[in-house]
């Protein structure tokens, strides 16, 4: 019998709010109330997303995103800063009793990476998963993925470059030492690389997310229903932005 | 004293430490562990922090204080280790 999980597409949001959505999902399934769920979304303004165990003010210049109108959010996930700007970011929620979820924490993302592999595999991109947790095409990095475990579920959500601009990027994050800037920028370029860069023409968000879908379905041999968040993970949602992702308590702890 | 270190574990993710310690008998004050490693469950690094106030600042001492927290309290790295932690630690000292 086919599984069907759900699949939501929430568009373009705020730091705060997509960090939110992502974590109240993750609680909803934990309590049973909603099926895996394979969300796929956008940051509207631009933002960066730090890992849970990052200095906000060793990674992110905060005036020139004040600035630039770019947002900042600390996320439940450890990892690094990354500058969500032209990307689809994905983010899966599934129990962590589930068969498909390898128990040992690196085989699994190896395995929800295979999903994204697939996925670019029908934008006609060959990609692989080089560990920690990064999905590489010829050489360089086109993803980067981060999981969390908590009251018995797994959330990993991670980014689908479409389009990079390392300089804006550099504008915003901090980088250790001022004098070897330029040369950590062109090792960021030689690094980095994008959907756009590869396939040499513009690709837009529906056509990266279409292609996701089908390689969360063919990985995991499941079905999607196209859904909705449900009344309980809105308002948690509402309460963790509130509480949690919006404060300086949150975003500046570390 | 306070002092810090930025340390990449080989093959795993950058470390960096901030230290506050007596110099008089080489004993931690407070210790902040940030870096863009993984760790499960993720409240296991402000238990660490808080288990090595009190600690003497030697590699010995440390690596095997680390240890036990982390094999006590089932903690799982991913690019980071008591290896690393301790090695970090100890380059805030002069």
């Amino acid at each position: 019998m086919t599984e069907y999980w759900r699949l939501l597409q929430t568009g373009y949001d705020t730091a705060s709010s997509n960090m939110a959505i992502d974590k109240a999902i993750l609680i909803a399934n934990s309590t049973g109330q909603v099926p895996p769920t394979v969300r796929l979304y956008g940051w509207d303004p631009p933002a960066i997303s730090i890992g849970y165990f990052q200095s906000l003010r060793d990674e992110i210049d905060i005036k020139t995103c004040e600035r630039l109108g770019v947002g900042y959010v600390r996320r439940i996930t450890g990892g690094g800063a990354v500058f969500h700007d032209k990307e689809l970011t994905y983010s899966l929620v599934i129990p962590e009793s589930h068969p498909e979820i390898p128990k040992n924490i690196m085989k699994s993302y190896g395995r929800i990476c295979g999903a994204i592999i697939k996925g670019l595999g029908h934008l006609g991109i060959q990609s692989d998963y080089v560990p920690i947790n990064d999905i590489v095409a010829g050489g360089k990095k086109i993803s980067g993925n981060a999981q969390t475990r908590k009251v018995g579920a797994v959330l990993q959500h991670g980014t689908i470059l479409m389009d990079v601009d390392v300089d804006k990027m550099f504008s915003v994050l901090k980088v250790p030492n001022e004098k070897i800037k330029d040369k950590l920028i062109s090792d960021v370029k030689q690094r980095v690389t994008s959907l756009r860069h590869i396939l040499d023409r513009e690709v837009d968000f529906e056509e990266v997310a279409s292609a996701i879908k089908r390689g969360f379905q063919e990985e995991f041999h499941v079905k999607f229903m196209e859904g909705t968040l449900s009344q309980n993970e809105r308002s948690l949602a509402k309460e963790f932005e509130k509480e949690c992702f919006s404060t300086v308590e949150w975003n500046h702890r570390r | 004293m306070r002092s810090q270190s930025t340390y990449k574990i080989p093959q795993g993710k950058l470390l960096k430490i901030s230290l506050e310690y007596d110099e008089q008998s080489n004993v931690i004050r407070s210790i902040r562990i940030t870096g863009d490693f993984f760790a499960y469950p993720e409240e296991a690094v402000e238990l660490i922090e808080n288990k090595l106030i009190g600690a003497l600042i030697d590699q010995e001492n440390l690596q095997k204080k680390i240890s036990t927290i982390i094999r006590e309290n089932n903690i799982q790295f991913i690019g980071l280790n008591a290896e690393g932690l301790t090695k970090g630690i100890l380059m805030c000292k002069p």
